[in-house]
C-alpha cells in the first residue's frame, strides 16, 4: 500500500517535471485587447475572455487581467502608458502602423521574441506576416492575421440601377468611372442627388484611399526611404483622378475626403442610409457586412481600379500581439507562452472565419477557412498585389502631413500638384 | 546680523501657528504648482526618453520656431482670439447695457439665461455644436430655409475655424454680462442726472459716462478673454481634432499632440513656454493700451 | 407727448426683442440637446428636424385616450439610449467618479483655502506678503506649462490611474486663497480680539468666529470649485486611462470617439452630464454672480 503510494507520488513528480505547460512563475499578467466580433450576447471581448479562462486553467497561479480598449483609443492609450512606463504585458499592436513607434523598438520597450520560436515554428508563418513584425533583423511580435484593403460593392444599388458589377471584381479606371456615374442618382425624386457611386475618408494612420494614389505607379517614399516621391507625375495624376470623382464627375458626396470614419461606414452599411454604392475598407468590414445583424449587406468585393501601372495595387497590413519589456525572466516566459497561445493555428482559423482576417499561419490557411465565403476568398487573391506602408521611424509625422494635404485636395481647396509638392517640403525635415 | 537672524527665527517661532494654518495649502502648492513650473523649464531643454533623458540645450526651442506647425497653430490661435475676444466683450457690453435699466426680475432672468449655458462643460457644448454642424444638422437646415446651400462646416478648411469661432461667440458671454452689470450698478445715479440736466440724451451719456466707467471691467474681460482664447483646446479636440489638414490646429492642441500623442515631452514643454511668453506679452500690451487713460 | 410715449414703447419693445432673441440663441443648443436625447432613433435625422420630440407630443394624449401600453412603449423607446448608457456603457460609474472627485476637491479647497486665507488676511508674520504673492503670481501661468511635468510627477507619486490623480492637482489651485483673503479682510478685527480676550484658542477662533462669518465666500468658492472640477477635461483626459475611472467629460469624449454619428446616444449622455450643473446653477445663482464679481476685484 505504502509503496504504491510512494511510487505514484514519484510518478506524479516525474510527470509534472516533464509536462511543458508547468511554468515556475506565478502572478498577474495584464493584457489589453480591443473589440472583436460579437457573440450572441453582443459581447465583443468574448474571444479573449474565453482564451484567458482557458490559459488560467492550464496554468494555475497565473492570473490575467484584461483591459478593454476600443481600437480608436488603443494607440493613444498605449503611448500614454509607454511614456508613463506603465505598459501592459501584451497588446494587439501592428508595429508597422503608427501605434507603437519604431523609436520604442529601438529603446527596448517591446520585447524581441527571437528566442521564443524555433526555426521550425517560424516556418509555419507566411514571410510577409513575419516581415511586418520584424525590424532590424529581430522579431517583435506574433502575427495573428493579415488584412488587405478592397472595394465593397453594394449589389442592391447596382441592381437598382441595372449596373453590371465588374466581372470577377476587376475593372479599369475608365470602367470604374462609367459605373460610378450610373450609380449616382436621385432616389426619392426631389431633384437632389441622394445616392452616390463612391465615397471614402482621409485620416492620419488610415489608408483606404491610398491604393488610388498608387494606381499609376507612385509610391510615397523611395525604396530606401530616403526620399519623398509622392510628388511624381504618377502621384499627381492619380490624386487628380481621385479628386475628379468628387469635382468633375460628381459621383462622390460632400463628405468624401473628410475625416469622419464612422460616418463614411454608416453611409454605406447602415440600413437606414445606404447612400453610397462603393467604398474601400480593410477586410474586417467583410466580416461585419456578412455577419453583423445590423449591417448585413448584399455585397461583393472588388479590386481597386487599374490605372497606368497596370496592376490592381492595394495596401495590406497585419495584426498580432506584441510583448512589452519584462524584468522577470520567469514572467517573460509565461507572457510569451500566452502570446503563442493566442496565436496558434486554431485561433488564426477562428479569426479568419469570424473576424475577417487572413491567417498568418500556413497551417491555418490549409484548414480552408473561406470555403463558404466568396468575398474573403476573392479578397485573399488581392494579397499578392498588396504593398505595405513605408517603415520609417518618422512615418507618423510624415503620414500626418501627407494626409493633411490630401484632405485639402479632396475639399477642393488645393490642386493635386500644389498639395503633393507642399507635403514634400513639409516632410523634408523628417527624412534626413 | 546674528542677533537679527536670531530675532527673525524667534519671530517665526512665535508665529508657528500661523505657518501651520498655511502649511497644507503651501505643501500642495509646492508639489503641484511650483515644482512642475520649475520642472517644465528643465524639460524644455531635454530630450525625454523612456529610459534615459539627455540635455539638448536650445534644440527644442529651435525646433519649435523653425518647424511648420507652430506658426500655423499660432496664426490660427491668433485669428481665433482676434475675432472671439472683441466680439464677446462688445456683445456682453451691449447686452448688459440693455439689461441694466430693466427691473430686478427681468435682470435676474436675462442674466441667468445668458449664463446658464456656460455652467455646462465645454465638452457638452462642443458635442452639441458638432451635432448642429453636421451636414444634415440643424444649422444647415436653418440655412436651407433661407435658400442657402448646405455647408460642410467642420470638414472644409475654409469653414472649420469660422465654425469654431462662431460657436465660441454664440456660447453666450455670460461672465461678461454679469461683470458689466455689477460694474454698471455701482455707477452713481447722480452722474446720469447731472448729464440729463446738461441736456445729454441716453446715448450721449452712455458714451460719456457708462463706457469710461466700466473700462476696468472691459480691461479685465479682455485680458481674461485673451488668456482663455490662447488656450482654446477642448472645442478643437471635440469638433475637428485640428483638421481638416491643420486648418484648426491651435497652440494648446499642438502642445497636447506633441506631448500626449507624439510624446516629445521636451518639444511640448518648449512650446508651452513659448505660449506662456506670448500670453504674457499680449496681457502686457492690453494693460498698457487699455488702461493708459483710466486713472482713479 | 403721445408721440414720445409711443417712441419710448417702441424702444422698450426693441430692447426686449433683442434680449429675448439673444436668449433664444443662447439656450437653443441646450434645447436641441434635450430634444435630440428624447427623440426616437429614426427621428433624429428626420428632415425637417422635429423641434418637439414625438414622445413629448404624444405621451399624455395617448394616456388620456386610455392607450396606456402604447404610451409606455413610446416612452421606453424614446429613453432607449439612456437605458443603453446606464446598462451597456459605464455612465453611472463616470457620474459617480465625477461626484467623488468634485466633492472631495471642493471640501479640501474649502478647508485649506479658508485656513490660509484667514492668516493671510488677519495675521502679521514674517514672509506673509512674500508667500502670498508667490502663490498668486502663478495664477498667470497657463496650465499647459505644467502638463508634462505633472504627468511625470503623478506617475512618480504612484497616483496614475487613480482618482487621486484628478483630486490632488485642483487642491493646489490658488484662486481660492485669494478670494478668501479678500473676503476675510472685511471681517472686523475687533471680533477676533474679543474672542481672544474670552480665552478662545487660535483654532476655535478660526472655527467659531471666522468660518461662520465667511459663509457667503465659502459658498461662492465651493460652487466655483465644484463647477471647475466637474467640468475639467484636459487633465483627466491625460491621466485617466481606465474606463471605470473616467469622469463624465472624459467618458463623453470616448463615447463620441466610439459612436461618432449616434447623435441620440451622444446627446443623451451630454444631457446627463449637463443636468447637475444646471440644477446647481438654478438653485445657487446668486453665489455664481458673487463669485465672479469678487474674483474680478484686484488685490
Amino acid at each position: 500500500m505504502k509503496k504504491t503510494g510512494l511510487m505514484l507520488m514519484g510518478l506524479a513528480l516525474i510527470l509534472t517535471m516533464l509536462t511543458p505547460s508547468v511554468l515556475a512563475w506565478e502572478g498577474k499578467i495584464t493584457i489589453w485587447d480591443a473589440p472583436r466580433w460579437r457573440n450572441e450576447e453582443g459581447d465583443q471581448f468574448h474571444w479573449i475572455k474565453s482564451r484567458i479562462a482557458k490559459f488560467e486553467e492550464l496554468h494555475p497561479g497565473v492570473e490575467i487581467e484584461l483591459v478593454e480598449v476600443p481600437w480608436a483609443e488603443l494607440g493613444e492609450k498605449l503611448n500614454i502608458a509607454i511614456a508613463g512606463r506603465d505598459w501592459p504585458d501584451i497588446a494587439p499592436v501592428d508595429i508597422s502602423g503608427g501605434t507603437v513607434k519604431l523609436k520604442h523598438l529601438e529603446q527596448g520597450v517591446i520585447e524581441s521574441l527571437d528566442s521564443y520560436f524555433t526555426e521550425e515554428e517560424l516556418a509555419d508563418f507566411f514571410p510577409a506576416a513575419l516581415d511586418a513584425y520584424s525590424y532590424n533583423g529581430h522579431l517583435y511580435g506574433i502575427p495573428t492575421s493579415m488584412t488587405v484593403h478592397s472595394l465593397m460593392l453594394n449589389l442592391d444599388i447596382f441592381e437598382e440601377r441595372g449596373v453590371e458589377p465588374p466581372e470577377n471584381g476587376r475593372w479599369t479606371w475608365d470602367e470604374f468611372i462609367e459605373k460610378m456615374k450610373k450609380l449616382t442618382f436621385d432616389r426619392d425624386g426631389d431633384g437632389e442627388i441622394d445616392v452616390y457611386g463612391f465615397s471614402t475618408y482621409i485620416l492620419k494612420g488610415y489608408y483606404e484611399a491610398w491604393p488610388f494614389l498608387m494606381m499609376d505607379g507612385a509610391r510615397p517614399l523611395s525604396k530606401d526611404n530616403q526620399e519623398y516621391t509622392f510628388d511624381s507625375p504618377e502621384a499627381i495624376s492619380a490624386l487628380e483622378k481621385l479628386a475628379s470623382l468628387k469635382f468633375e464627375y460628381k459621383v462622390s458626396p460632400m463628405e468624401m475626403g473628410g475625416a469622419d470614419v464612422g460616418g463614411t461606414f454608416q453611409a454605406f452599411a447602415n440600413p437606414e442610409q445606404r447612400t453610397v454604392a462603393v467604398e474601400p475598407w480593410a477586410s474586417w468590414a467583410i466580416a461585419t457586412l456578412r455577419n453583423s445583424e445590423k449591417y448585413k449587406t448584399n455585397f461583393m468585393v472588388a479590386e481597386y481600379p487599374i490605372g497606368e501601372s497596370g496592376e490592381p495595387i492595394t495596401i495590406g497590413g497585419s495584426g498580432g500581439f506584441v510583448v512589452f519589456r519584462q524584468r522577470d525572466k520567469g514572467k517573460a516566459e509565461v507572457v510569451g507562452e500566452f502570446a503563442k497561445f493566442l496565436s496558434d493555428t486554431e485561433q488564426q482559423y477562428i479569426f479568419a472565419v469570424e473576424y475577417g482576417t487572413f491567417p498568418a499561419r500556413k497551417s491555418a490557411q490549409e484548414m480552408d477557412p473561406f470555403k463558404d465565403n466568396p468575398q474573403m476568398k476573392r479578397a485573399a487573391e488581392m494579397l499578392k498585389y498588396a504593398i505595405t506602408v513605408p517603415r520609417h521611424p518618422n512615418w507618423p509625422q510624415i503620414d500626418e502631413r501627407i494626409q493633411a494635404q490630401l484632405q485639402l485636395v479632396l475639399n477642393g481647396e488645393k490642386s493635386a500638384e500644389e498639395a503633393l509638392k507642399d507635403a514634400g517640403r513639409q516632410v523634408e525635415r523628417f527624412l534626413k | 546680523m546674528v542677533i537679527k537672524n536670531g530675532s527673525l527665527l524667534k519671530d517665526i517661532y512665535k508665529h508657528k501657528l500661523d505657518y501651520f494654518f498655511i502649511l497644507p495649502k503651501f505643501i500642495l502648492f509646492i508639489i503641484f504648482i511650483a515644482l512642475p513650473v520649475v520642472w517644465a523649464f528643465f524639460i524644455a531643454f531635454q530630450e525625454y526618453g523612456i529610459f534615459e533623458t539627455i540635455w539638448v540645450g536650445l534644440t527644442n526651442f529651435r525646433d519649435v520656431l523653425t518647424g511648420d506647425l507652430f506658426w500655423i497653430a499660432l496664426w490660427n490661435t491668433f485669428r481665433y482670439t482676434l475675432v472671439v475676444v472683441p466680439s464677446q466683450v462688445i456683445i456682453a457690453l451691449i447686452l448688459a447695457s440693455l439689461i441694466n435699466p430693466l427691473n430686478r426680475k427681468a435682470q435676474i432672468f436675462f442674466r441667468g439665461a445668458y449664463y446658464l449655458p456656460t455652467v455646462t462643460s465645454v465638452v457638452v457644448i462642443s458635442m452639441i455644436w458638432r451635432w448642429m454642424y453636421n451636414s444634415k444638422g440643424l444649422i444647415n437646415y436653418l440655412l436651407s430655409l433661407l435658400n442657402i446651400d448646405a455647408v460642410n462646416w467642420l470638414g472644409s478648411s475654409t469653414w472649420a475655424l469660422p465654425a469654431i469661432i462662431l460657436m465660441s461667440i454664440l456660447t453666450p458671454p455670460g461672465v461678461g454680462v454679469i461683470l458689466y452689470l455689477a460694474s454698471m450698478g455701482s455707477i452713481p445715479e447722480s452722474l446720469y442726472e447731472a448729464a440729463r440736466i446738461d441736456g445729454a440724451g441716453p446715448i450721449t451719456s452712455w458714451f460719456k459716462i457708462t463706457l469710461p466707467l466700466v473700462k476696468p471691467t472691459t480691461l479685465y474681460l479682455a485680458i481674461l478673454g485673451t488668456i482663455g482664447s490662447f488656450q482654446v483646446f477642448a472645442q478643437v479636440l471635440l469638433l475637428t481634432d485640428g483638421g481638416p489638414g491643420y486648418a484648426t490646429t491651435t497652440l494648446v492642441h499642438l502642445i497636447y499632440n506633441s506631448a500626449f500623442r507624439d510624446f516629445e515631452f521636451g518639444f511640448a514643454s518648449a512650446q508651452a513656454i513659448v505660449l506662456f511668453g506670448i500670453v504674457l506679452f499680449f496681457s502686457f500690451i492690453q494693460v498698457k493700451f487699455l488702461s493708459s487713460d483710466v486713472e482713479y | 407727448m403721445n408721440v414720445k410715449k409711443i417712441f419710448l414703447n417702441i424702444a422698450k419693445g426693441t430692447v426686449y426683442l433683442i434680449l429675448i432673441g439673444w436668449a433664444i440663441i443662447a439656450l437653443m443648443p441646450l434645447y436641441w440637446m434635450f430634444t435630440t436625447a428624447l427623440q426616437l432613433p429614426d427621428e433624429v435625422f428626420s428632415m425637417p428636424p422635429r423641434f418637439i420630440p414625438t414622445v413629448v407630443k404624444k405621451f399624455f394624449p395617448l394616456l388620456l385616450e386610455g392607450k396606456r401600453e402604447e404610451a409606455i412603449f413610446l416612452l421606453t423607446e424614446s429613453l432607449r439610449s439612456i437605458r443603453v448608457l446606464f446598462t451597456d456603457i459605464g455612465l453611472p460609474r463616470w457620474f459617480l467618479n465625477s461626484v467623488i472627485v468634485s466633492v472631495t476637491a471642493t471640501l479640501g479647497i474649502l478647508v485649506f483655502d479658508s485656513m490660509a486665507g484667514y492668516v493671510f488676511a488677519k495675521k502679521q508674520f514674517p514672509g506673509r506678503d512674500f508667500l502670498f504673492w508667490l502663490m498668486i503670481s502663478t495664477m498667470m501661468i497657463p496650465g499647459q506649462v505644467t502638463l508634462v511635468p505633472m504627468f511625470i510627477l503623478i506617475g512618480k507619486l504612484g497616483l496614475k490611474n487613480s482618482l487621486g490623480a484628478v483630486i490632488f492637482p485642483p487642491l493646489a489651485m490658488v484662486f481660492g486663497v485669494f478670494l478668501m483673503r479678500q473676503f476675510m479682510k472685511t471681517i472686523p478685527s475687533e471680533l477676533i480680539e474679543a474672542a481672544k480676550i474670552d480665552g478662545a484658542s487660535e483654532f476655535s477662533i478660526y472655527w467659531r468666529v471666522i468660518l461662520p462669518l465667511s459663509k457667503p465666500a465659502l459658498a461662492t468658492l465651493g460652487i466655483l470649485t465644484f463647477m471647475a472640477v466637474w467640468n475639467s477635461f484636459l487633465w483627466p483626459l491625460i491621466v485617466l486611462n481606465k474606463d471605470y475611472l473616467y469622469t463624465l467629460p472624459v467618458g463623453l469624449k470616448t463615447l463620441q470617439d466610439k459612436n461618432l454619428v449616434d447623435y441620440g446616444l451622444l446627446m443623451s449622455g451630454a444631457s446627463i452630464a449637463a443636468i447637475p450643473m444646471i440644477i446647481v446653477f438654478l438653485f445657487f445663482q446668486k453665489y455664481f454672480v458673487k463669485g465672479l464679481t469678487l474674483g474680478s476685484l484686484k488685490g
